[in-house]
This record gives C-alpha cells, sequence and structure tokens, in this order.
C-alpha cells in the first residue's frame, strides 16, 4: 500500500493539514465510542492504532507502550466506520477509458489513463469514499482491465493496478461504426474469444485475459441492464465456468434464481430517491436472496442508495457491506480495503450516528491515515509546532 | 379580495333597495348574469377527488362531534410538536378533532374509547408538504401554458403518477404547484391527500401565486438575469390603473343603485304607491335591465376566462353573502317591478347624441341634472327623473385580480429564484413592490443573503435537500446545509420535496439537513408547523394539539431514522393508511 505524503499544506484546515501530514509517520490512536471493524464486527468504547497509514492493532490487541506513545485522536461518542469503497466508476472520463474504433480490448489498462491530479478525485472523501475502482468504460465489449486507485491529500494513486477484466454487453458497447452493433453481434464476440482462449493456441495477450477468467484466475465484470442482456452474461459464465459480477443489472429481479444458481454478484447503480418501488426495493430482495451486491454511480449518492435501501427493507448490516466490505470481496481486495482489521489501509469515516441514517453528521474522512475531509476532534494531541508552521 | 369586499357593497345597496321593495324581493330569482365581475365565496368545490361527505363542518355545526367514539393512540413517545416530546404520550381523537394530548395516566380516557397501542412507537403530527406536484397534469409540470388567472386547484386530478403515495408517507397536507417554466405559474392549492384521491382544503383553494424569476440551471449572463427581473417587475406595472377602473366602477353601481331607488320611488309614488306584485295582470316579462352596459360574466365568457372564485369557468352566478340578497335578485326584482308599472322606455337618442341616462365609460351622469335656466323650480319638482344607466364594466383580468390580491397581502407570491443574484433580485421586488407575503422557493444560493431575508421577512421552501449531483453552475451551493444557515438568521423555512415522487422521502430530507448542522427538532417543525403556517393553517393541523385536526402519523421507529416504518396515518382522524 503506498502512503501519500504531501509536501505542502493545500487543505483549508491548516491544523487539520498539518496534523495529517505528520500522521503517516507517527502511530495514531484512534478512539471513538463505536468502531466498526466490519459490518459483523462492532466495537464499542474501543481504539484502533494506525501505523504507516495502515491499521496495526484494532481493540484489545493494541500493545500498552504502542498506546502511550501514540498521537491521540479522540472522536468520543461518534461512530467510526471503514471508508467507501466504489465499485466501479470512470470518474467522468468515459471517452479516455474505452478505444473507440475497437470493440474488443480486454487488456487494456485503466490505470494507464489514471490522472492522478484530477480534481474529481479531490471531491470524493467529502462523500465518505476511499478507494474506488477505476474501470474501463462500458462502450467497448471487452474493455480492459481496472485498478484500484485512492484520493489523497493533493493528488491520487494507485492502490492495484491489475484488478478485474471488464466487459460490456449495454446498449453503450452497441456502435453502428464499427463491429458489434448488436446485442448478439457482442455475444458472438465474447463467446469467440472465449473458445479461442479455451483452445489455448493463441499467445496474443488478449486472449490471456480471456484465458485467466476461463480458469478462475480473474474476476470479470459484465455490464448489463436489461433481462435480455443479464441473461446473455449469465449463459456465457454458464458455458465457460466463471463466475460474473453484474454491473447495472436494473432487471436483476427478472434472473435472481439463476443469480443464486451462478453464485453471481451484482454492483447496483445508485438509487434514485424518486425512483419506482420496485427499484428501491431491489437491493432487500437481494439480499434476500442471498445475492451479494455494492452500489456504483455518482459519488454524491452511494450512501444515500445505501440509506435509501435501508428505508425500503434492507438490513443495515449489509446496506454498510454493500458501502464498505462487499465491493472490496468483489474486487478481491479485502485484505487492504473495506474494513478496519489489522494489515487493512487506514481509510475510515467518521460520523455522529450511524452512518445509515442521514441525520447522522459526516464529521471526517481518513484515507491511508491521513485526514482528508472534515475537522480534527477537539480531544487531539497538538501538533508539533514544525507542522504548524508548514515546515513540512 | 377588493373586488369581492366591492360586491358585498353592492350587495348591501342592493339590500338597501330590497327593503322598500320587500314585496319583490322573495320572488325573485336569477335569470341574468350579475353586477360584479367577482363572485361571493361559495361553498368550496369539494374537487374532483373529493370526499362528498367529508368537507369541513363550520366549527359552529360539529354537533354530535362529543357524541361519536373516541380513539385513544398510546405510543412510547408523541412528539407534539408545539412542545416537548412526551415519553408515554397519548393523543385522544373524537371526530376529525384531536381532544387531548399528554401523558399516559395524566390525560383521561373516554369511556367506550377505541384504544390503539404502539408502546415502541413515535407519533407525530401528519406531515405537510409546502411544495408537491402531486395530482397535477404532467403536462403542465413541463410545457403548460400558464399565467397569474389560471387556479390549478380546477384541473387536479384525483389519480396523479403516484400520488396515492403521500397519504402513505404521512403528509397529510400540501400545497400543490407546478413547475412549469413560465414566468407565472398560477395559483396552487391546499390538498389533504387521502387514500383514494385528495380533498382541496377549503377555503385555500388559491393559496399562492407561483413566479419564476430564473433562468435554472442552464448557463446565463448577468444581462438575461437582469431582463427577466424587468420582466417579473413588469408584471405588476398598471395594476393601479386595473384597481381604479374597478373602484371607479363600484362607485358608478352605488350611484346607479341610488338613482335606480329614486326612479323608482317616483313611479311608485306616482301610481298611488300600489305595490307592484300585487298587479296580477303583470307579465313575467324577462328582466328588463340596463341593456348598454356590459355585464360582468358575459364580459368575461366573451373573453373566454373565468371568474375568479367561480370554479366552473364563470357559469354559475355568484351568490351572495349569506343573508343578503344577491344582485341577481335585486334585479329580478327591480325588472318585476318594471313590468309592473308599464312601458317606462326612455325616449331614443338622435344620432350622434348621446342617450340621456347613459353615460361614457367611466363616467356617471350626475344624479340630478342641472336645471335649466329661467325654469321655475315647482316645475322641476315634478319632472320625471331619468332612468339611470347600469354603468359600464371595465374589462376583467384574472390574473390583475390574483397580482391585486398579491400586493394587498391577501394571496402570498412564490417566488422560485436559485442563484444569488436572482433572489436578490426577487428581494428588491419585494421592496420596490412593497409585497407583504413572499415565499422563495428553490433558493439554493441564499447561503449569504440569510440577514437580508430575515429583515424583510420572506419565508423559504427548501427542497432538494437529499445528496445528488449539482448542475455545473450549482457547484458552489449546498442545498442541505442552508436549513441551518436560515435558522441562524431566524428566516423561517420549511422543507419540502417539490415532487410527488418523493413524498417518502421528506422525513429523509428532514434528516440529511440535521446531519448537516439542523438541530432534530428545527427539522421536524419544518415539515409539520412551519410549513403550516406559511400556508395559513396552522389553526388546524401542523402540531398535535387539541382542538386541531386529528392529522395524525405514527411510526415505529423515530421518523429521521432510514428504517422508520409508518404504522397509521389518520387525517382528520380517519384512518388513511394502515401498514399491513
Amino acid at each position: 500500500m503506498k502512503a501519500t505524503t504531501p509536501r505542502r499544506l493545500l487543505l483549508p484546515a491548516v491544523l487539520a493539514a498539518t496534523f495529517a501530514a505528520v500522521a503517516p509517520a507517527q502511530d495514531l490512536l484512534l478512539r471513538a465510542s463505536r468502531i466498526v471493524v466490519a459490518p459483523d464486527t462492532v466495537l464499542d468504547d474501543a481504539a484502533v492504532l494506525v501505523r504507516q497509514g495502515k491499521v496495526a492493532y484494532v481493540g484489545a490487541d493494541i500493545p500498552a507502550e504502542a498506546r502511550a506513545q501514540a498521537r491521540l485522536v479522540d472522536y468520543g461518542d461518534a461512530t467510526v466506520v471503514p471508508g467507501f469503497v466504489l465499485a466501479v466508476t470512470t470518474l467522468g472520463r468515459d471517452r479516455d477509458l474505452a478505444e473507440g474504433a475497437l470493440a474488443f480490448t480486454p487488456d487494456l489498462r485503466a490505470v494507464e489513463a489514471f490522472d492522478p491530479w484530477q480534481k474529481e478525485l479531490l471531491g470524493l472523501p467529502a462523500h465518505g469514499i476511499t478507494s474506488l475502482s477505476l474501470s474501463p468504460s462500458p462502450r467497448n465489449v471487452a474493455g480492459g482491465i481496472a485498478a484500484l486507485v485512492k484520493p489523497g491529500a493533493r493528488r491520487g494513486s494507485v492502490a492495484t493496478s491489475d484488478l478485474h477484466v471488464q466487459w460490456s454487453l449495454t446498449q453503450a458497447s452497441r456502435n453502428q461504426e464499427r463491429q458489434p452493433t448488436s446485442l448478439v453481434g457482442a455475444i458472438d464476440m465474447l463467446r469467440s474469444a472465449l473458445a479461442a482462449a479455451k483452445l489455448g493456441t493463441s499467445t496474443s495477450p488478449d486472449l490471456a485475459i480471456m484465458r485467466q477468467v476461463q480458469q478462475g484466475t480473474r474476476r470479470v465484470f459484465v455490464h448489463a441492464d436489461s433481462f435480455v442482456e443479464l441473461a446473455a452474461a449469465l449463459d456465457l459464465a454458464k458455458e465457460f465456468g466463471f463466475e460474473p459480477v453484474l454491473v447495472g443489472a436494473r432487471e436483476a429481479d427478472k434472473v435472481l434464481a439463476r443469480l443464486v444458481a451462478q453464485k453471481a454478484a451484482v454492483v447496483l447503480d445508485t438509487l434514485q430517491p424518486e425512483g419506482r418501488l420496485a427499484d428501491l426495493t431491489l437491493p432487500a430482495r437481494l439480499a434476500q436472496a442471498g445475492v451479494p451486491f455494492a452500489f456504483a454511480g455518482a459519488p454524491e449518492r452511494l450512501r444515500l442508495s445505501a440509506a435509501l435501501a435501508v428505508r425500503h427493507g434492507l438490513d443495515r448490516k449489509t446496506a454498510l457491506a454493500a458501502l464498505t466490505r462487499t465491493p472490496a470481496r468483489l474486487l478481491e481486495q479485502q485484505a487492504t480495503v473495506g474494513a478496519l482489521r489489522q494489515g487493512n489501509a487506514a481509510d475510515f469515516l467518521v460520523f455522529r450516528g450511524d452512518a445509515l441514517d442521514l441525520g447522522a453528521a459526516h464529521v471526517a474522512t481518513w484515507v491511508d491515515g491521513v485526514l482528508l475531509h472534515g475537522d480534527l476532534p477537539a480531544k487531539a494531541n497538538a501538533a508539533p509546532s514544525t507542522t504548524a508552521t508548514g515546515a513540512l | 379580495m377588493r373586488i369581492l369586499r366591492s360586491h358585498r357593497v353592492t350587495a348591501s345597496l342592493c339590500s338597501m333597495t330590497l327593503s322598500s321593495l320587500a314585496l319583490f324581493s322573495t320572488a325573485a330569482h336569477a335569470q341574468e348574469p350579475t353586477t360584479t365581475p367577482e363572485s361571493t365565496p361559495t361553498p368550496a368545490d369539494p374537487g374532483p377527488g373529493a370526499r362528498p361527505d367529508e368537507t369541513t363542518p363550520p366549527r359552529g355545526e360539529r354537533r354530535g362531534r362529543s357524541r361519536r367514539p373516541a380513539l385513544v393512540i398510546e405510543a412510547g413517545t408523541v412528539h407534539p410538536v408545539s412542545g416537548p416530546a412526551i415519553a408515554d404520550g397519548v393523543v385522544v381523537v373524537r371526530g376529525d378533532r384531536i381532544v387531548a394530548v399528554g401523558k399516559k395516566g395524566e390525560i383521561e380516557v373516554p369511556p367506550n374509547a377505541t384504544v390503539r397501542s404502539f408502546p415502541t412507537g413515535h407519533v407525530y403530527p401528519g406531515l405537510v408538504d409546502a411544495a408537491s406536484d402531486a395530482f397535477t397534469d404532467p403536462v403542465l409540470r413541463f410545457q403548460g401554458q400558464l399565467d397569474g388567472g389560471v387556479q390549478l386547484a380546477d384541473d387536479l386530478n384525483r389519480r396523479g403518477d403516484r400520488s396515492d403515495e403521500l397519504v402513505q408517507a404521512g403528509i397529510t397536507t400540501a400545497f400543490v404547484t407546478v413547475r412549469t417554466p413560465t414566468l407565472l405559474r398560477g395559483q396552487g392549492a391546499i390538498v389533504r391527500p387521502v387514500g383514494d384521491g385528495f380533498q382541496l382544503w377549503e377555503g385555500h383553494e388559491h393559496a399562492a401565486l407561483s413566479l419564476r424569476m430564473t433562468n435554472g440551471p442552464a448557463p446565463s449572463n448577468p444581462l438575461q438575469r437582469q431582463q427577466e427581473l424587468q420582466a417579473a417587475d413588469g408584471l405588476f406595472e398598471g395594476l393601479e390603473d386595473y384597481r381604479k377602473a374597478a373602484t371607479d366602477h363600484q362607485e358608478a353601481l352605488k350611484k346607479y343603485e341610488k338613482e335606480l331607488a329614486d326612479y323608482l320611488a317616483w313611479h311608485e309614488k306616482k301610481k298611488g304607491g300600489a305595490p307592484a306584485g300585487d298587479n296580477k295582470a303583470a307579465p313575467a316579462a324577462p328582466p328588463s335591465a340596463p341593456t348598454d352596459g356590459e355585464r360582468p360574466q358575459r364580459a368575461i365568457n366573451r373573453e373566454g376566462r373565468r371568474g375568479r372564485g367561480g370554479g366552473g369557468g364563470g357559469e354559475e352566478p355568484p351568490r351572495a353573502p349569506q343573508g343578503e340578497p344577491t344582485a341577481a335578485e335585486v334585479e329580478q326584482a327591480l325588472a318585476t317591478l318594471f313590468a309592473a308599472m308599464g312601458p317606462q322606455d326612455p325616449p331614443k337618442p338622435e344620432p350622434g347624441k348621446q342617450e340621456p341616462g347613459k353615460q361614457e365609460p367611466g363616467k356617471q351622469e350626475p344624479q340630478n341634472p342641472p336645471k335649466a335656466e329661467g325654469q321655475p323650480a315647482a316645475e322641476k319638482k315634478d319632472e320625471a327623473p331619468k332612468r339611470p344607466t347600469y354603468p359600464k364594466q371595465p374589462p376583467s383580468d384574472p390574473q390583475k385580480d390574483a397580482l391585486l390580491r398579491v400586493v394587498d397581502g391577501e394571496l402570498p407570491l412564490r417566488i422560485e429564484a436559485h442563484r444569488p443574484d436572482e433572489l436578490r433580485a426577487a428581494l428588491r421586488l419585494m421592496r420596490e413592490r412593497s409585497l407583504p407575503l413572499v415565499v422563495l422557493e428553490q433558493a439554493y444560493g441564499a447561503a449569504g443573503l440569510g440577514d437580508e431575508m430575515a429583515k424583510q421577512g420572506v419565508s423559504v421552501v427548501l427542497t432538494e435537500l437529499l445528496p445528488m449531483p449539482m448542475p455545473k453552475q450549482y457547484e458552489a451551493f449546498a442545498p442541505a446545509a442552508l436549513p441551518q444557515v436560515l435558522q441562524a438568521a431566524g428566516v423561517p423555512f420549511a422543507i419540502a420535496t417539490g415532487d410527488a415522487r418523493l413524498a417518502g422521502m421528506l422525513p429523509l430530507m428532514a434528516a440529511a439537513a440535521i446531519g448537516r448542522g439542523l438541530d432534530a427538532d428545527a427539522a421536524l417543525r419544518a415539515i409539520t408547523l412551519t410549513p403550516a403556517e406559511m400556508l395559513g393553517v396552522a389553526k388546524d393541523t401542523g402540531s398535535l394539539e387539541a382542538d386541531k385536526f386529528a392529522d395524525v402519523l405514527v411510526c415505529d421507529r423515530p421518523l429521521f431514522a432510514s428504517d422508520s416504518r409508518v404504522l397509521l396515518v389518520l387525517a382528520k382522524g380517519r384512518p388513511e393508511y394502515e401498514a399491513k
């Protein structure tokens, strides 16, 4: 995990920024009345020790000596939860993350188009997002390889450059100026590539990626919204033996049984408050069926989507998991993000109340042990004088 | 209601005339349009979605309410809004009203009462949505051709797109309007959503006039926005002339009534005082009221416009206030009298000469014509007075009538303005036109204007408080943070959905404001009592208090929790929604 160390101060709150600047270099003892290590592990009146931007110890495991030497950040009666993980995003750069002339580019890497200075990254901590999967655009049938990136104080960083491969069967992938122009054409393109990869006669990089999918060494995210698109994705998965993650999946309720049978997961678009009841209750129905799901879409609506899902029948634990642990698992990054277990990145959010109640104020966002949004609590050790003057 | 008041004056004068013609008054029936453009308030049209048996009886007519069985709601916490929350609270309802609110054990439970107990539940007053497009025509919302004279109450649909979700969400009162992209959007109405439609709130069918002073999020420059302001300001030009024409007409009517009374008295005296109604030979002729003065209702119909308050396209003659004869009755009585007296047609005027007794519009013939020079006074004394001419009705303009009501403080003006410059323009309009009641809507850029808004006494209806991507031009605004800013500045504000599809989100919107620093009590008030006050219905709803309507919302958890569920909704004491 690459820790972000700002070279100079930019945050409006000078104290917060200076404190943050030294935090990775010094152990930090985070205390709060409620710390959600993971949705099913909640510690009351607990602490977490952060060292070098990662969770070093949790709760009673913290050595007394380390506790005594660490810098205290006490959020009092607040609740600390893991940072939110945005499962799919192009950060508004669809055209840079898809090759317009070709539809089949499974070996392209989104990380190569990552701009760590992109201003959209700076706004993400305000919405609780501490890591995101920068994904190829769904304009291509086989778009390429996603990367896990993180916002920082001044610039973003790449956590992992080699995540899943992304496919798309949605309307966006069909283009009248190049093949495929239809859904059946897109399906055939993927099926042919998978079949060729299965033969193993070609060593081309794109077929190598397809082979990894078949072998189960690389996860595949498939954009599919309607019933026919979802059914086609599931057919391919069944035919070639992989467990897909379906992105969008607006009509997932029509293939619910197949999702369960094929151990598929879903990344839902963020919920619209004005949406129909059938859309708003879809998360609860997925959860009831045992289909893992996460949210992706407008960053502003990530937390709202979970709150809306709770309002429409989803239990709070699953809703919080859909923002944290589940997307981390779908990205196969549960060892680094999505929880506050030992070894995870110190990505956490502080709320005055339950994170899934909109009435709970979002107090702070920390990424890799660095405060990126909000304020330090009143009970925090004073920053060294060198940092107060901006010497760092 | 200036013209309405004027009509009442006219009706009073007519009643004076009738008092001298008492025998005719009972026989008269309206056959002709009446003499004023505006009708007196009639019992409100309950609207297409209304239940005939559910119109609100006047307070004095609530006999029998005390005999109805009481309903007692017990809950873990009762939130009256008008006071602190009550643990182990009780709300006693009888008929359509709340009888008592208090702590269990301290409130007397009537015998034979039905008790509904929610030991861990939370009870709130029915929510008040200060802006919704529920029950409105979907076409109107986006491309409707509206002006200030349009009364949306006439065009509401019993079933709107998901409008039934209002009552399921606990909303028992809503101000309905549309966000049509026109300068003036007509007059919104206050409705009471019920399980199978809505009721118009009697007396509040025309609750506010809506004005748009924004270009929206589309790119625009200050000059364009200045032109928008000028267009809005221009609406108020010429209103005083319009008012004066109406006032002059009322004066002319008064004069007419007096002259007519003199005229009739003279002829009655000449006839020997025989009551015309006793003349059995008198034909039941149609009223021969003056024909040169255009009748107001006809004039309105000819223009294809509705009269205010008619609710039915101006077809029905207006009624006089209770106890007073209508102008139509007066005319009918007079017509009967004319018939009894025989032909009295005045001589036809020579071409090019004005007919005696008639006058040009806006002018009124002197009551007593000047005496001819050298004519002995004794001869003039017995000369028949000239038959007066009905004064010509000035043109009626429902939009101007509405704007006059705004100027007079009888109708609030709701101004949609987004950016700070648009809001400043709205405040300037308020100042320069001395508008007493202004409510700002969608005031996203109000954060820096709190003091000015407080000073001018405006209220604000806040929508779009849920987190959402804002248009590029609005990225600097933080709608969810506005309630706290306005509260600190002392500006009254309500939180509203603005959209029937968001009915279930009203508590979450308030919760979002809490998340940005607003205290929970203020948030609850912003969706109950404050909007009720803004809408002028706070004496009947908005809080749980004795003698208010029994608009009650019961939830299983605190209202602002994401997983709070609506268990029961009472509207005027009647269960309109109950969770299965």
